[in-house]
């Protein structure tokens, strides 16, 4: 346990009856960036503020660095020992760039000054700079600095290049690679984009409907899953859908597309005996599971 | 340096409620440029009363004007709806909300009580007749003691509410307990706004231990209310 960062079981979070999370398990090993994909209302943002201590749970434990978060008291240690970057990136908008940091870094025993004169100058942040003056992409900056200054060992991001152009995406994204493969910082962002996850995360969490339907080492997932296309001369029969090992299946006209996971070669021999006119097996990408998971088709 | 996040954040209301303050005190200087002439042959203490009462407004229009929670950051005087993005910055920082609310409402408190030193000094300042040390002292600390109720009221509905519901919140309150007052022999005599009006001012009259005591009280209450719903809101 003491490996993991994050590691969250049965969390359950209600809005006004209305189930947002629902039993939710979720684990972040330590040193490793995890992407967090979901629909819009899947449960995400609730997910991080639940992390961070701003929302209350229903039921379930949360373990921050080993230790359980059950008070506000072992939150305010935690949050001592991560960076946050919201979805809006907004700061004080009475404080300049200077004002910003000279004000978050006593709350941080850990602040490196050599790390902020490093990405001071890395993304020429203007010190005299009133912060609603910055563009999206500098206050994304900003609060990076301020995430990695403090010497955090998680970063929790609430999709942090949304609203970037690509240049600055891809300047963040190595940035958060970086930082996993210099300092052993652990990232858990939450995004839209399954290219990005895909480019720097080694390991994703799908949530749909307040539930993880996905989660584990990428690579891993990659290999584990399977699509087997299947073209009949008629409708496909309805023993396909009884074949065990699918998790998905989608029938269209003749064809028949199955997402596997498993023991795919049993499946795909069960299905050979069905008699398809042609049977194919390939790789899934990112995009293939999350659609497939979410979708529920 | 949440105090020093504090004054940053409400240093432009300060500024707003002098500026406002000065531009009343120098009506006399101001008015006719504009034409207009102030009435002549008022006695002066009907004139003392009048500035009284504008200090008393003063009072209630500074508590308001700058209690915050320390929780969601006010703009200078943007009338906003819903929270501010930077919330989520406070909250993600490793301080208890209770720390955040004491602060902010503290450095508010100082201010106000700042301010209403100030008025309270002017108005005294104005007296015909003058009056002595003991004699501002004594009605400086009791509009200060008045004014906490105002302010305490101010806090309670800054945890509550967003910033432009907060002013009507408690402008609708004190003018709902004016009139209360007015009817019930005995919120009027714990009334702060009794406390710190003229008709308990003069200095025959016995200093109104009442509203300070209920003034204080009502403020810790609105204080430790203000906790409460503070830890047990959700962002």
């Amino acid at each position: 346990m003491n490996d993991l960062i994050i590691a969250a079981d049965g969390l359950s979070k209600s809005y006004d009856g209305k189930p947002a999370l629902r039993s939710l398990h979720l684990e972040v090993p330590r040193g490793s960036i995890c992407g967090f994909l979901g629909r819009n209302g899947a449960g995400k943002t609730t997910t991080l503020k639940l992390l961070l201590g701003m929302l209350r749970r229903d039921a379930g434990s949360i373990r921050l660095f080993g230790e359980p978060v059950h008070s506000e008291a072992s939150s305010i240690a935690a949050r001592r020992r991560l960076g946050f970057v919201s979805e809006d990136k907004d700061l004080y908008p009475f404080m300049t760039v200077d004002q910003t940091i000279r004000f978050t870094r006593p709350f941080f025993p850990t602040w490196r000054m050599d790390l902020e004169e490093k990405y001071l100058d890395l993304f020429q942040l203007p010190r005299k700079k009133a912060v609603p003056k910055l563009s999206k992409g500098m206050r994304t900056q900003l609060m990076l600095l301020l995430a990695m200054a403090r010497g955090a060992e998680l970063l929790i991001m609430d999709e942090p290049t949304s609203g970037l152009d690509p240049a600055m995406t891809e300047d963040v994204l190595q940035i958060l690679a970086d930082l996993a493969a210099s300092d052993g910082t652990t990232v858990f962002f939450s995004s839209h984009q399954l290219a990005e996850v895909e480019q720097i995360c080694d390991r994703v969490c799908i949530i749909d409907q307040g539930q993880a339907v996905i989660d584990g080492e990428l690579d891993d997932l990659k290999s584990d899953y399977r699509r087997i296309l299947l073209v009949f001369d008629g409708v496909p029969p309805k023993e396909l859908a009884g074949l065990p090992g699918i998790d998905h299946l989608r029938q269209r006209g003749r064809t028949a597309s199955l997402l596997a996971h498993g023991d795919v070669d049993t499946l795909v021999e069960r299905a050979r005996e069905l008699g398809p006119a042609s049977l194919e097996v390939r790789s899934v990408t990112l995009k293939e599971l999350f659609l497939d998971h979410v979708r529920g088709e | 340096m949440l105090w020093y996040k504090a004054w940053l954040e409400t240093r432009w209301r300060f500024v707003f409620m002098v500026g406002s303050i000065l531009l009343i005190w120098l009506t006399p200087l101001w008015l006719p440029f504009f034409g207009f002439r102030l009435p002549q042959g008022i006695p002066a203490s009907k004139i003392w009363m009048g500035i009284h009462l504008g200090s008393v407004m003063l009072y209630i229009v500074a508590a308001n004007f700058l209690a915050g929670s320390g929780v969601n950051s006010q703009t200078t005087y943007a009338a906003t709806s819903g929270f501010h993005g930077s919330m989520f910055f406070t909250l993600s920082l490793p301080v208890s909300r209770r720390r955040l609310l004491f602060v902010r409402a503290g450095l508010g408190a100082l201010l106000t009580s700042a301010l209403v030193a100030i008025l309270a000094g002017y108005t005294l300042f104005q007296k015909p007749g003058g009056a002595n040390i003991f004699e501002a002292l004594e009605y400086i600390v009791r509009s200060i003691a008045c004014t906490t109720a105002v302010y305490g009221f101010s806090v309670l509905m800054a945890c509550v509410l967003d910033e432009m519901w907060q002013f009507y919140a408690a402008g609708f309150f004190w003018m709902a307990f004016f009139l209360v007052q007015s009817r019930a022999s005995f919120v009027a005599w714990i009334s702060p706004l009794r406390g710190m009006s003229l008709f308990s001012y003069p200095s025959a009259a016995p200093f109104p231990w009442a509203p300070i005591v209920a003034s204080l009280a009502f403020a810790g209450v609105c204080l430790c209310a203000s906790v409460l719903v503070l830890q047990r809101k959700e962002y």
